[in-house]
């Protein structure tokens, strides 16, 4: 005996009742998608900072201290700037003592009047006139410099140029973008490297990361030495500080 | 929800692309540290020309300008080191700072000196290059500057400047003799001797010597070539200095008084056909040189007032355009063989003769020079990369070599003596 399922009509279209399987491959595409999407957050969220090539770059630049020098004069060679100065934390102010009850002294009589003694000698003119020559010398040993009378100690160039802080930074690295001379002139006309770096609020190299190489090893090596080397930098001003964390800031070397 | 994800896709993309960019540029170019290690000599033969060949080729990496050879005595690598990579211990030369390694051996065999040079990348141990080369054996100085122009070669890629020869003027007593000899002033033999002969220049085959001899009463070129007897080039009657061969060698142009002024002259290289170049009269028009194309002149003159720089288009001599406006005293240009730059002496505002290079195209001065005495004269190499000058900064008037660019300056082991004008010529 065959037995025949009673089926009634039923539509293709009508909606069926949703089974333990479907439930589950739902949940976990979606679950899936959430961890996908969470995981490439996250690694975006701690890569070095995507570069924009077409990006433009900042010239930053520190106006140097100095008297500007006259234009038809023959230029003279530049001393290199002198080493930052170690900015020391400010010392703790004493708090002064409270003065203490001095017990009354018999008055003090009146110093005499100063006279010469018999033994002192004269100034000698000779003395006053080498020492005058003296004070001269010591004058003269003052960095003869060009630049402006308003700018930085530690500026390497005639003109400012950009936000403060970068040009300082620039300044800070290029005292120790040493490159080596046997590369050819004709790879110098084209080599240019760009490295991520990022600062703590404090100023310390918290990685640094070579994003695009020049192609050269010799020239690369050079600019990941003279980033390192010029750490620690002085710290980021405030509205610095978050993004030169998180998103670094990116040195394009070019010799 | 898909806007969330969307949003949170795309927010830190945004942020990151925002990270400045700082231009650096100015690098400090620095000379390479390598290290050179006596010679190895194979035999006795080898041992007797060793010193020889060891004083020329140290001096030409020391003074090349991209190396910095390090110190023998701070050698740690024992002297009986093998001289192939694997019996090399290259840490004891890292050790010492050094980043590539120069080893030679030479043997005498008959009459030949045969040499074989290797150099080594000390951080990888790999050997960089490999040459054998035979001089004769009484010439070790000429084994040592093919080497240094190989190693020269084998870094920049550019031909090196040691295997060409240097003029210049001794003085003798009450004369000044003119000499012809290696790039280092080395093996220097006499061209002219007697009278007061000045102002030589190499021809462009590197094998004559032209210059300005006082023999016959009034100052008149001539030319000096090898095994030859000196010929008189120009000789007019009236005072004639200065001579410059063109690159090709086909032409030369110098100065020639003319009453109370000088004016420049072309003339074939045997001193036919002499044309007049400038035509200023009552002013001075000297010390021509060449572009390296033939197609310019530079050359001072006073037309202004001071002695300053000036070019003209040998085709169009007219079109005089004058190049330098910065000091009041500036003479002896050379053109450099690379065409960028001409070099020159200039007096500056503490009456001191200092040495400058000043831009063909920008006109930009930059100074090679700064108080250490008064220096002069300055001659390219053939390549263009180093300059020969004088100096008296230790006393008497000696030879000095340095870079284009002011760097590593080192003075030619010279006798003691009053040197002037060098040439460097090919």
């Amino acid at each position: 005996m065959t037995s025949v399922a009673a089926a009634g009509p039923v539509s293709l279209l009508a909606r069926r009742p949703e089974g333990p399987l479907v439930r589950f491959l739902f949940w976990s595409a979606l679950v899936h998608a959430a961890l996908f999407s969470l995981a490439l957050v996250w690694a975006k969220l701690h890569e070095t900072p995507a570069i924009d090539l077409d990006q433009k770059p900042i010239k930053a630049t520190l106006v140097r201290q100095g008297t500007p020098r006259d234009e038809k004069l023959l230029p003279r060679i530049e001393q290199p700037p002198p080493p930052p100065m170690e900015q020391k934390a400010p010392e703790p102010v004493a708090v002064p003592e409270p003065p203490r009850p001095v017990a009354p002294s018999p008055v003090a009589a009146p110093a005499p009047p100063k006279t010469r003694q018999a033994g002192e000698k004269k100034a000698d003119p000779r003395q006053k006139l080498l020492g005058a020559f003296d004070r001269m010398s010591k004058s003269k040993s003052a960095p003869d410099t060009t630049g402006a009378a308003d700018g930085d100690p530690h500026g390497d160039a005639a003109v400012a140029e950009g936000e403060a802080y970068y040009a300082r930074l620039r300044s800070q690295v290029t005292r120790f973008y040493d490159v080596s001379d046997t590369i050819p002139d004709a790879e110098r006309i084209r080599l240019t490297a760009q490295v991520a770096v990022f600062i703590s609020s404090t100023g310390q190299l918290e990685r640094a990361r070579l994003a695009k190489s020049s192609g050269n090893d010799l020239f690369d090596a050079a600019v990941m030495a003279a980033v390192k080397r010029a750490s620690p930098f002085s710290p980021p001003p405030t509205h610095l500080r978050d993004a030169l964390q998180k998103y670094g800031v990116v040195l394009m070397f070019r010799p | 929800m898909r806007t969330l994800v969307c949003s949170l896709l795309i927010c830190p993309l945004v942020a990151l692309a925002q990270a400045p960019v700082i231009e650096i540029s100015g690098a400090n170019f620095r000379p390479l540290p390598i290290a050179v290690p006596l010679p190895q000599a194979l035999n006795d033969g080898a041992r007797t020309v060793s010193p020889a060949f060891d004083d020329a080729f140290f001096f030409d990496c020391s003074a090349a300008g991209i190396f910095q050879v390090l110190d023998r005595k701070s050698y740690l690598a024992d002297a009986r080191e093998g001289f192939t990579a694997s019996t090399i211990t290259f840490s004891r030369w890292a050790d010492v700072g050094a980043e590539a390694l120069v080893k030679v051996q030479l043997s005498v065999d008959g009459r030949e000196l045969r040499g074989e040079m290797r150099m080594f990348t000390v951080s990888s141990g790999k050997e960089e290059l490999r040459l054998v080369h035979v001089e004769p054996v009484d010439n070790p100085r000429k084994l040592a500057h093919f080497f240094a122009d190989a190693l020269y070669r084998q870094f920049t890629r550019e031909p090196g400047p040691f295997q060409s020869h240097l003029a210049f003027v001794r003085r003798v007593g009450k004369g000044k003799d003119v000499y012809l000899g290696d790039w280092d002033g080395k093996r220097a033999a006499p061209v002219a001797q007697g009278s007061i002969n000045l102002l030589p220049v190499v021809g462009p085959q590197g094998d004559s010597v032209a210059f300005t001899s006082y023999r016959s009463g009034k100052p008149a070129l001539y030319l000096q070539r090898a095994g030859g007897v000196a010929v008189p080039l120009v000789n007019t009657g009236s005072m004639v200095t200065g001579v410059a061969f063109s690159p090709d060698g086909r032409r030369i142009a110098y100065s020639m008084a003319q009453g109370e002024g000088a004016q420049l002259y072309l003339a074939d290289a045997n001193g036919a056909n002499p044309q007049p170049l400038t035509d200023s009269p009552y002013f001075i028009n000297s010390s021509p040189t060449w572009s390296p194309d033939g197609k310019r002149i530079a050359f001072v003159s006073n037309r202004a007032g001071t002695p300053q720089l000036y070019v003209l288009p040998v085709a169009n001599p007219k079109e005089v355009r004058r190049l330098t406006f910065q000091g009041n005293y500036n003479q002896t240009p050379d053109w450099s063989p690379r065409g960028d730059l001409i070099a020159f002496t200039a007096r500056d505002e503490r009456n001191a003769f200092d040495l400058f290079t000043v831009n063909v195209e920008t006109g930009k001065v930059t100074r090679l020079t700064q108080d250490q005495g008064n220096n002069q004269e300055p001659s390219f190499a053939p390549n263009g990369r180093l300059v020969v000058f004088s100096s008296n900064r230790t006393g008497s008037s000696m030879l000095w070599v340095m870079t284009a660019e002011g760097q590593n300056q080192k003075m030619l082991p010279l006798e003691k003596g009053e040197y002037s004008t060098p040439d460097w010529g090919p």
